[in-house]
């Protein structure tokens, strides 16, 4: 259980190499490892989707995932999705913005990362309404999120 | 002076940092040297702690039992007393278990990892004791007490409104009496962050530096500092980005003080992040509370008396502000209608359950449910509209300002035309879908709510022991740019943006030149509350208002002075002072610079551009709503869909529209998640059988729909600014209207509803059982 191993990772575009023990959470590789704190944990139960990370293409909760699962994988984070460009966001970052779909922000990366996957995949609009369903928010009521997901969708000409 | 940005919609300022990742709650401190803890908690609803053994954790750093916690604390206060109370404080550990869950000791280790491991190796010897499962089991004959000292499993007991004489005569005139009961079901908070707490001792100055994930930093710092002995100067309390408090986060709670004596022991930062299953025990918890309601009226529908018998079981002891929900509710319960009386028995008692405490509506929530079920009855008994039996009952904007049976006097407003609009609203409900056999119905809740709580007498009165005053500082500097500075602690609510937005328009100048400074006990006002109670705008917003006005006396005096022009003909606007009627201005920021120059200023004024103000308003305000929604039944399976929300509400002056609905959004799904799905749940001896996110259900994205909203916005007639406050607002309509609604659909059981949740199961049984 605390035995230590190397994980090979690719995290927002770099190579990486963790040595943790074989039990670390993804999550917590992510958080406290490499400093990304952007990825909030909200339960280590799987249900509330606040760790999502886009995990080789898809979204994934990283509280459910020990480190040497992950051997090879590439992960985005949070930190990724806006770019490098100074004040650039993501189309439904800044929908979420002008839309209020966020209040306390603790749950909003995980929501990011899971429409972030939606849009690139090409889900459709009611496809990423419903893969909202996997995310707890208990500030907002939905409403706005749901919004800022028209608006994007609307934007991109989906 | 123009509103250029009080009432716009503007997105909040500090939300990039936020999508981006980049914030900083309190699990992303890291400090040199830091230490990680966990808490040891009891497996057993009830006992004596008889050993606490740590002798095999042999790789903690530091394990700190109940014996060792008692001797170095002082107790909790409490600073509520109501009634008759004998729990005034609360030891930390006093060598009992009282609920599943209960802090016993804290073990400090080099991870998280390596402290929950030690947890695993230490054994704790508890003789149990027979379990009180709840307040029924609690008040029974010869029901074994969670605190012998007391001789009695009752923390506090107390009536409110009139007096027994005189609401039985009002009972004994009125032409019909109903009576119907209702369970209120225990809920959980769930803000997603849990939470946590970073202690950083600095051994050469004797200061000690709390991150924790709060809501009322300089509360917690006072507890800290009654607990521990240490004088409060020498403990600084920092609300970092806080996910979410919901009332939850407003105090210290056992297990945090445990970790601040052990970084005081260890002269070393020590961090603990409570995980959910522990949020699911040991965060305080809301409502489980049981209502005997009787109501009074008249044939033609007058509504004459309302006399509550109210039971909370307020589990194993009481939080900072003790049985004051139900005191809340006892208080709010008249609503807007006129009553000839209206009493409340009230009794507030313990069981082996996980504590309650504050949550978003505070007992208000559970007064609007339980009046408005009420007048839904009644207007059921009698046949009539519920809306047209509402108004008839309702207070007129000429009979306002108005004291209910309560002694709480409501300010202005009009409840009539505001549930008149409501109503127009449901014309806007879509049709219901071809092919859908569900049961259709529409419900209504109206409520008046107390926000802006204060004054300070007002709560001196009544036994709590809190200032209800605000205060802000506000310094501009020598480049015109102002730093405001609040003891509100936002942690989702805006300020950071609406109180630019006041401070913008007070002084005439940009938004972006103003930052807030709030959360913080070092560079912070005092502020006993923090964020809560629907009070930061209307209090801390008012404090606001009168501090930049003082700033812009001076600022007008200095440019005055600058202009060879009276104080009074200047007026600010657009970054500048200007001389009334002419072009003949100067930039704010010379002003300023002149300020802090000392330079040529009027006689006699001091240098500099400080200013604070200190806000103890008048009265409370009050905000008021009406909701309705639809709620559409699936008889076969007693599953609830809310196909569609409306709300007309009055704030008094919106500053940013924007903020305000996405208030009543979240308020609505946290009212709609106890009216339909959310309970927690115990086994009869005491074990919590709802402890991850699959047991206790939060609302989910298709439990809530979109909300059609209507602002009326009549000012505050006491409040500087005209804010009314209204952050619990959407909880406080939306049980009660979702219940409503559901009972509408359900004519020939909706009597029967005797319980929240009306969750699937619950409704389905309703109906097998009545065909």
């Amino acid at each position: 259980m605390t035995e230590r191993r190397a994980v090979h990772l690719v995290v927002n575009g770099e190579a990486r190499v963790v040595e943790v023990e074989c039990r670390t959470l993804l999550s917590d590789v992510l958080r406290h490892t490499l400093g990304l704190t952007g990825t909030h944990v909200g339960c280590e139960q799987g249900v509330c989707g606040a760790c999502t990370v886009i995990w080789d293409g898809a979204p994934a909760r990283s509280c459910l995932a020990l480190a040497p699962q992950a051997e090879g994988a590439t992960i985005e984070t949070i930190e990724s999705v806006a770019g490098t460009a100074p004040g650039a966001l993501h189309p439904f970052q800044q929908a979420m913005h002008e839309l209020h779909g966020l209040q306390c922000g603790f749950c909003t990366a995980g929501i990011v990362m899971t429409i972030v996957a939606a849009e690139r995949s090409g889900q459709t609009l009611d496809e990423a309404l419903v893969a909202l369903g996997g995310h707890i928010c208990r500030c907002t009521g939905y409403v706005n999120i749901r919004a800022a997901i028209e608006h994007t969708w609307q934007e991109l000409g989906r | 002076m123009s509103a250029r940005y009080v009432g716009r919609r503007i997105p909040r300022r500090n939300d990039a940092r936020l999508l981006r990742g980049r914030g900083h709650f309190v699990d992303d401190i890291e400090l040199p040297g830091m230490l990680h803890a966990a808490i040891v908690r009891s497996p057993a609803a009830h006992g004596i702690v008889r050993s606490f053994d740590a002798t095999a954790a042999v790789d903690a750093e530091l394990v700190l039992g109940p014996a060792e916690i008692d001797a170095a604390t002082h107790p909790v206060p409490v600073l509520w007393t109501i009634g008759v109370q004998p729990q005034t404080a609360t030891r930390v550990a006093d060598g009992r278990v009282r609920y599943v869950g209960q802090p016993l000791g804290v073990v400090v280790a080099a991870s998280r990892y390596a402290a929950e491991d030690a947890i695993d190796q230490i054994v704790v010897d508890i003789d149990d004791l027979p379990v009180v499962a709840d307040a029924t089991a609690a008040l029974a004959p010869g029901a074994p007490l969670l605190y012998p000292e007391y001789g009695t499993n009752v923390l506090s007991a107390f009536d409110s409104g009139d007096t027994a004489e005189h609401t039985d005569a009002v009972f004994a005139a009125a032409h019909r009496v109903l009576r119907h009961r209702m369970h209120l079901g225990r809920i959980a908070g769930i803000s997603m962050e849990g939470r946590g707490i970073v202690v950083a001792p600095d051994p050469t100055t004797d200061h000690l530096t709390i991150w924790s994930s709060n809501q009322a930093p300089h509360a917690i710092r006072d507890a800290v500092s009654e607990v521990l002995g240490l004088p409060q100067h020498r403990i600084r309390v920092v609300a970092p980005d806080v996910g979410g408090a919901f009332g939850l986060k407003d105090h210290i709670y056992d297990d945090e003080l445990m970790v601040c004596l052990a970084a005081l022991r260890l002269g070393r930062p020590v961090k603990w992040i409570e995980d959910r299953s522990e949020h699911m025990v040991s965060t305080t918890q809301a409502r489980d509370e049981h209502v005997d309601v009787e109501v009074a009226f008249d044939e033609d529908g007058r509504l004459r008396g309302l006399r509550i018998d109210a039971q909370r079981d307020t589990g194993a002891q009481f939080a900072i502000f003790g049985g004051g929900p139900l005191f809340t509710m006892a208080g709010l319960v008249p609503g807007p209608y006129r009553w000839d009386a209206v009493r409340t028995t009230a009794k507030v008692i313990a069981s082996n359950r996980t504590p309650l405490g504050a949550y978003r509506g505070f007992g208000q929530t559970q007064a609007a449910l339980i009046r408005e079920r009420t007048v839904d009855l009644v207007a059921r008994a009698l046949d009539v509209d519920p809306v047209e039996l509402r108004l008839a009952n309702m207070l007129e904007p000429h009979e306002l300002p108005a004291t209910t049976r309560t002694h709480i006097t409501f300010d202005n407003g009009d409840y009539p035309a505001c549930l008149r609009r409501a109503r127009e609203l449901t014309a806007q409900f879509p049709e219901r879908p071809d092919g859908d056999e569900r049961i259709r119905g529409v419900g209504y809740a109206f409520y008046v709510q107390m926000a802006g709580i204060g004054p300070s007498n007002t709560n001196q009165l009544i036994g709590l022991c809190i200032g209800g005053h605000e205060t802000a500082t506000i310094r501009m500097e020598p480049d015109g740019s102002v730093r405001v500075a609040s003891g509100i602690s936002p942690h989702g609510q805006g300020q950071e943006t609406t109180f630019a937005q006041l401070c913008a328009d007070r002084l005439g100048i940009d938004i972006d030149q103003i930052a807030l400074v709030f959360n913080d006990t070092d560079t912070t006002p005092y502020s006993a509350y923090g964020t809560a109670a629907s009070r930061s705008m209307p209090v801390g917003g008012g404090a606001l208002h009168l501090v930049a006005d003082k700033l812009a006396a001076k600022i007008r005096a200095i440019a005055g002075e600058l202009l060879e022009a009276a104080a009074d003909d200047i007026v600010l606007g657009g970054g500048r002072a200007t001389v009334i009627g002419t072009n003949v201005s100067v930039p704010i920021g010379t002003v300023a610079q002149r300020a802090w120059q000392g330079f040529s200023l009027p006689a006699g004024m001091e240098p500099g551009l400080i200013e604070t103000a200190g806000y103890d308003p008048l009265s409370a305000t009050f905000s008021y709503a009406a909701h309705v929604c639809r709620a559409a039944v699936d008889p076969a399976t007693g599953e609830v869909a809310i196909e569609h929300y409306a709300v007309v509400h009055d704030c008094g002056t919106i500053v940013n529209p924007l903020v305000v609905e996405g208030q009543i959004h979240g308020g609505i799904a946290q009212g709609l998640g106890a009216a339909l799905i959310e309970e927690v749940v115990y086994s009869a001896d005491g074990q919590p059988l709802t402890t991850t996110f699959l047991d206790y259900l939060a609302p989910l994205s298709a439990s809530m729909p979109n909300v059609t909203i209507e602002h009326m916005e009549i000012p505050s007639p006491y409040t500087p600014g005209g804010m009314k406050g209204m952050g619990e607002g959407g909880t406080n309509g939306a049980m009660a209207c979702v219940v409503n609604a559901v009972a509408a659909a359900l004519p020939h059981v909706a009597d029967r509803i005797d319980r929240t949740p009306l969750s699937p199961s619950y409704l389905w049984e309703l109906l097998q059982s009545n065909p």
